[in-house]
């Protein structure tokens, strides 16, 4: 479903990344890991071109998304993205957080905007909040509402960076439980996160980035019990 | 003669220096306002030009007396062919130089808006201008309302030097009454009063507007 080939990005003379090709599966949920600076967010905001790559393809149901004549605002319909900071629009409420999207972009009929809206609450959690403004909002809260206004766009694949790094600790298990759902549903996911529990019980496989690189790969139970890179087990004796 | 009686006595010249005092200051608001937007998107083009023209415009315009300007555009410009009535040349001028203070406040409003915003907008597949209309603009403005406030009232203030060029507004009916009776206090502490009334007016109905816009949302 995404391709990525040899993709690099430096802002000026700063190499982040360094050269990174990986494949993901319809359906897969995969979990990158790794250092902070190791360059896992700026791969992940590569996928949907919020960072512009130095060089290297990208390709996304097929299309080169990296080729210059492409129109990236079509493939971001399909594509999903949570942020760490959750970056609600405050000026709206609930519903038109989620409903705005598909009505302008989509042009979807305002009805039946609120109808996926409503019900991608329900499934959230939070169908009793739908008119309240985000900073009434805890931020457990505020995320879950994040991760339901992307999917209101009906994307095909969710990118989730660092979606529980914000957040008290009390509340990162309300947004995971709903990720959780998510992956079960069949969604195609990419996360970025430090939930090592969570990355080992709901990913398909665990990508380790370090300096730029992907370091290792595999799936949960070869990367955490068994890990080969000798910079893997330096992380993981630190984080778990 | 005592102030309330010159008032009353020469109402009628007042009352038609206030209809030109706001015609020209509601144009100059109005499209002061469209018009620093749009000069506040060339400053933050991508384009170096279109930057250039835009940090031209503000800087011309900021930089020099409003006086001047006025000149330029009523009586300069006849020399190339091109000519105004007073009450154009008068709604140009307060619509430029607004346009250009206007600007930089939306600017600062504009790049205050934090970057997460727009990147959410363009992640969900808005298109850059989707996104300024939607997201980005309606909180830069918010953030510089009481900012805008202070141009407007500056605007209606400053609409006073299109009586140079003959505009009946309230500047030149204070002038006119006083020439009639040879009182040059009076009629000026007159239209103080109806300037302050006005300003004071617009000050509070901002003051309204921006507590209406926090309810709204919190923030």
């Amino acid at each position: 479903m995404i391709t990525v080939k040899d993709l690099h990005k430096s802002f000026g003379k700063l190499n982040i990344l360094k050269g990174v090709n990986i494949e993901i599966a319809k359906g897969e949920v995969v979990v990158v890991i790794g250092p902070s600076g190791s360059g896992k967010s700026t791969f992940l905001r590569c996928l949907n071109l919020l960072e512009t790559p130095t060089s290297g393809e990208i390709k996304f149901e097929g299309e080169s998304i990296t080729d210059k004549k492409h129109d990236i605002n079509l493939t971001r319909e399909k594509m999903g993205m949570v942020f760490q900071q959750f970056n609600l629009f405050p000026h709206k409420t609930v519903l038109e957080n989620i409903t705005l999207a598909p009505v302008k972009v989509k042009k979807m009929p305002q009805a039946a905007a609120e109808k996926i809206a409503l019900e991608l609450l329900q499934t959230v959690g939070l169908a009793d909040k739908k008119d309240a403004y985000p900073t009434q909002l805890s931020g457990g809260q505020k995320q879950r509402i994040a991760i339901a206004r992307a999917l209101a766009m009906q994307p095909h694949v969710m990118l989730f960076d660092e979606p529980t790094s914000a957040l008290d600790p009390e509340m990162v298990g309300e947004v995971l439980e709903v990720m959780k759902k998510l992956a079960e549903g069949g969604m195609t996911m990419v996360i970025v996160t430090h939930e090592m529990g969570f990355a080992r019980e709901v990913g398909d496989r665990i990508i380790f980035m370090d300096g730029g690189q992907i370091m290792e790969e595999g799936t949960p139970s070869q990367v955490f019990s068994n890990p080969q890179n000798i910079r893997t087990k330096d992380f993981l004796s630190k984080v778990l | 003669m005592n102030i309330f009686q010159m008032f009353w006595e020469y109402r009628t010249y007042f009352a038609s220096g206030i209809q030109y005092t706001l015609l020209l200051a509601a144009i100059g608001v109005v499209c002061g306002f469209i018009l620093g937007m749009l000069v506040s998107l060339l400053r933050m083009s991508r384009f170096r030009i279109l930057r250039f023209i835009g940090t031209v415009w503000v800087e011309f315009l900021r930089g020099t007396p409003m006086v001047v300007q006025l000149f330029i555009i009523h009586y300069g410009l006849v020399s190339v062919g091109i000519k105004f009535t007073p009450i154009e040349s008068g709604a140009i001028t307060l619509t430029i130089n607004s346009s250009a203070y206007l600007a930089e406040i939306f600017r600062a409003g504009i790049q205050g808006v934090d970057k997460g915003q727009a990147e959410a907008a363009r992640s969900l597949g808005m298109t850059g201008g989707m996104t300024m209309r939607h997201i980005v603009l309606p909180q830069a403005v918010k953030s510089v309302l009481p900012a805008i406030g202070n141009e407007f009232i500056t605007i209606i203030k400053e609409s006073s030097i299109v009586s140079f060029i003959g505009v009946t507004d309230l500047m030149y009916q204070a002038q006119a009454v006083n020439m009639i009776t040879y009182d040059f206090l009076t009629p000026l502490l007159i239209i103080a009063a109806i300037y302050f009334v006005m300003t004071f007016t617009l000050s509070k109905l901002l003051g309204l507007f921006e507590r209406r816009l926090n309810t709204d949302d919190h923030r």
